[in-house]
């Protein structure tokens, strides 16, 4: 009866334990190791992240680096709570929308100054986009290089389309190939496409283009090549520079105006939905980042290739958006925190994500490897890279950039729907996002 | 002897004491304290006073989200209700299957609500969704303002159908059968008999059926968030959880949606003794006689 009782309190002891959350003084611990914890997001380069601190630990015996992968749909929600709470990982990934508060809260290792000496083989654009206070949050992981548009090699050549020169121009039609090309890719159940006489946009079968409320992936780009402006130099939203209307205009109505582009219906709350339409063989043109070329590699049925994006009037644009791998300032492991960040920033250690093509490093000497798994795979990858003739704009940036577009990004919605006119949604858009900078 | 009896009580009731203290009376303390505060979650706390309640008193958001839930309340509780009793009635005449419907009722009740959102996200998707291909016709059931609503109550009535179902058959089975045979000798049709005895005989059931109902309607946040995240177009989704999730974790505003939280809490305090009054009037627990 005793041992009983005894088995029952073991279980609901264990019951507790696995109800727990997670953080790093949970992480195993061995004799003289010291455990360092590594949150992320991505399962793909967490695989490649395991050999690379396997070799890591075969350097340096005494550190060890525990893996937790959260996914992306909770990682920010959880990491704010965790932060705020004190049982944040050692070592976490951070994009642009969350570093600035951190790193104005104290919360981060000051890596400019920790590993000063490291700096030079980074990214420029990732150490320009994490810097901030005159220093650098963390250690560039991840880059997303350029952002190119893959395409479906039959549908282009059917429709006589050559993605790799096209033109958008907002106000001048002449100077617009872009248009009339992805009128001429988006097809109806009938097979006529929307070009032609009889075209019906309710029976759209195949799309020409992604245009859609995605940021890093449409948007942005569209505003930057018609040389408009996202953010003020004070990290207010500014959308309704005239240029950035333009942009924005020029996007709802190759939605709704021209029917090329899926309905903001599917697209607005399902940031993938272009994407499966591109793999199912239903879209022609679907402009995107590195993120997704692994997807379309693994995917993808049929013959496809990828193009720079197309040039506006301000040439051809694009976001750089990057990763960090930060330090938590408040971690009781701060020097072995310090030998995982270097190994994460220097060309071996970074060489593992480049390897098996899971992403591509923002260590630039480890990039080489990420470009030679794609061309052995028979994949042009020139367009992500600086030679393939694409200028960059920095991402977004802010310590309530987070909030801000939270706030605005309902209203966009609305926009892309084509149940707001841009013009009154992006004046709305831009005074609901700074007022939530407040 | 008597002050041994009353700490012996004490002591007795000490755990469920503890219990109510820690986890119901502690958090309701902790987020009126909060409402105070100028909070990121991130930076420290600041004492503000009264600064977030003026500052919700003053956000559209926050009174559109609470006609938002009053509508999303008024269309779902009388129709789980409704649904629920008929089902039961159904349920109560002992057909063939009937203990197999009881399950298949209930099944919706117990899985996970942000489960059933996605999934029903997938039927009700405007290009590729299930029930689009079954009609035969593209509607927005979820991206069009005046329909999004309305299907997002409806996958709430249908989740909720068998739950209130099955309490309605233990109110049906609770009632004498004597009472109803009375009503039979006495002359009364099947509509006479529900409507004068079977009806206010389940008051009890009703009552409790509407207030936890209300409040969880209030409460709805799981499966809105799955089917149509950010409050849906135009913000005719966005209840009043959603937007104090929102507040709290998107906006990092916690001090405002501390006040959203005591709003919703005093409003639903309020509900449900007006619930509460009305049917203590008009109910017996009685069946005896």
């Amino acid at each position: 009866m005793r041992l009983r009782r005894l088995a029952a309190a073991a279980v609901a002891l264990l019951a507790l334990a696995a109800c727990s959350p997670a953080g790093p003084d949970d992480a195993p611990v061995a004799d003289g190791v010291t455990t360092v914890s590594f949150r992320l997001w991505d399962q793909q380069v967490a695989a490649a992240y395991e050999k690379s601190f396997a070799e890591f630990s075969r350097q340096n015996p005494d550190v060890r680096v525990h893996l937790n992968v959260v996914p992306w749909a909770d990682y920010f929600t959880g990491l704010t709570l965790d932060v705020s709470s004190g049982t944040a990982d050692d070592v976490y990934w951070l994009n642009a929308l969350y570093f600035g508060a951190l790193a104005d809260s104290g919360k981060l290792v000051d890596v400019g100054r920790e590993l000063a000496a490291d700096a030079a083989g980074w990214v420029p654009a990732a150490v320009e986009q994490y810097s901030r206070g005159g220093t650098l949050w963390g250690v560039p992981a991840l880059t997303d290089g350029r952002i190119v548009v893959f395409y479906n090699r039959a549908m282009v050549e059917a429709a006589g389309v050559d993605p790799a020169n096209l033109t958008w121009h907002p106000t001048d039609p002449a100077a617009d190939t872009f248009l009339p090309a992805v009128r001429r890719l988006t097809r109806d159940a009938g097979g006529r496409s929307a070009d032609q006489p009889g075209f019906d946009p309710g029976s759209v079968t195949q799309y020409g283009f992604n245009a859609a409320r995605d940021l890093q992936g449409i948007y942005y780009n569209f505003v930057g090549s018609n040389g408009g402006r996202f953010q003020a130099p004070d990290d207010t939203f500014a959308f309704t520079d005239p240029r950035s209307q333009q942009a924005f205009s020029y996007l709802v109505d190759l939605i709704n105006v021209h029917h090329v582009a899926p309905s903001a219906a599917d697209t607005n709350d399902n940031p993938d939905f272009s994407r499966d339409q591109f793999l199912h063989g239903k879209m022609a043109l679907f402009q995107s980042g590195t993120y997704n070329l692994k997807n379309i590699d693994d995917g993808a049925t049929f013959e496809w290739g990828i193009a720079p994006l197309p040039a506006g009037p301000a040439g051809r644009v694009s976001v750089v958006n990057s990763v960090i791998a930060a330090g938590n300032a408040d971690s009781p492991r701060h020097e072995a925190v310090l030998r995982v960040l270097r190994w994460l920033g220097s060309e071996q250690g970074a060489s593992f994500v480049g390897a098996e093509g899971a992403a591509l490093p923002a260590v630039s000497a480890a990039q080489k490897a990420y470009f030679d798994f794609w061309s052995g795979r028979g994949v042009d990858t020139r367009y992500f890279g600086a030679d393939g003739g694409t200028a960059t704009i920095p991402a977004p940036s802010g310590p309530k950039f987070g909030p801000g577009s939270t706030a605005f990004e309902p209203i966009l919605n609305e926009v892309f729907a084509g149940r707001t006119p841009v013009a009154e949604g992006l004046r709305a858009a831009q005074e609901t996002g700074n007022a939530a900078l407040r | 002897m008597r002050s041994r009896d009353t700490r012996t009580a004490y002591l007795l009731l000490a755990p469920s004491l503890f219990g109510v203290a820690a986890f119901l009376v502690l958090p309701i303390l902790v987020v009126m304290w909060m409402a105070l505060q100028r909070w990121d979650l991130i930076g420290p706390r600041t004492f503000v006073g009264l600064d977030n309640v003026v500052a919700v008193a003053q956000d559209g958001r926050f009174a559109r989200s609470l006609l938002v839930t009053a509508v999303f309340v008024a269309i779902v509780i009388p129709a789980q209700t409704v649904l629920g009793l008929v089902a039961a009635l159904l349920l109560n005449r002992g057909l063939r299957g009937s203990a197999v419907f009881r399950v298949v009722y209930v099944l919706p009740w117990i899985c996970a609500p942000l489960v059933l959102g996605v999934v029903w996200r997938w039927i009700l998707a405007p290009t590729d969704g299930a029930l689009n291909a079954l009609l035969g016709r593209r509607i927005e059931w979820l991206a069009d303002p005046a329909l999004a609503l309305p299907s997002v109550a409806a996958v709430t009535v249908w989740t909720q159908v068998g739950y209130v179902a099955l309490f309605f058959v233990a109110g049906l089975r609770a009632i004498p059968s004597t009472v109803l045979e009375a009503a039979l000798l006495d002359g009364a049709g099947a509509w006479q008999t529900f409507r004068l005895v079977t009806l206010p005989l389940l008051r009890p059931t009703l009552f409790f059926v509407l207030v936890t109902g209300v409040i969880s309607s209030f409460q709805v946040f799981d499966s809105v968030y799955a089917l149509t995240p950010n409050g849906g177009p135009q913000g005719v989704t966005d209840v009043v959880a959603g937007r104090i999730y929102y507040e709290a974790f998107e906006s990092r505003a916690v001090g405002q949606a501390a006040v959203m939280a005591v709003v919703l809490f005093v409003l639903l305090a309020a509900i449900t003794l007006a619930q509460q009054r009305w049917f203590a009037r008009r109910t017996t627990y009685d069946l005896s006689t």
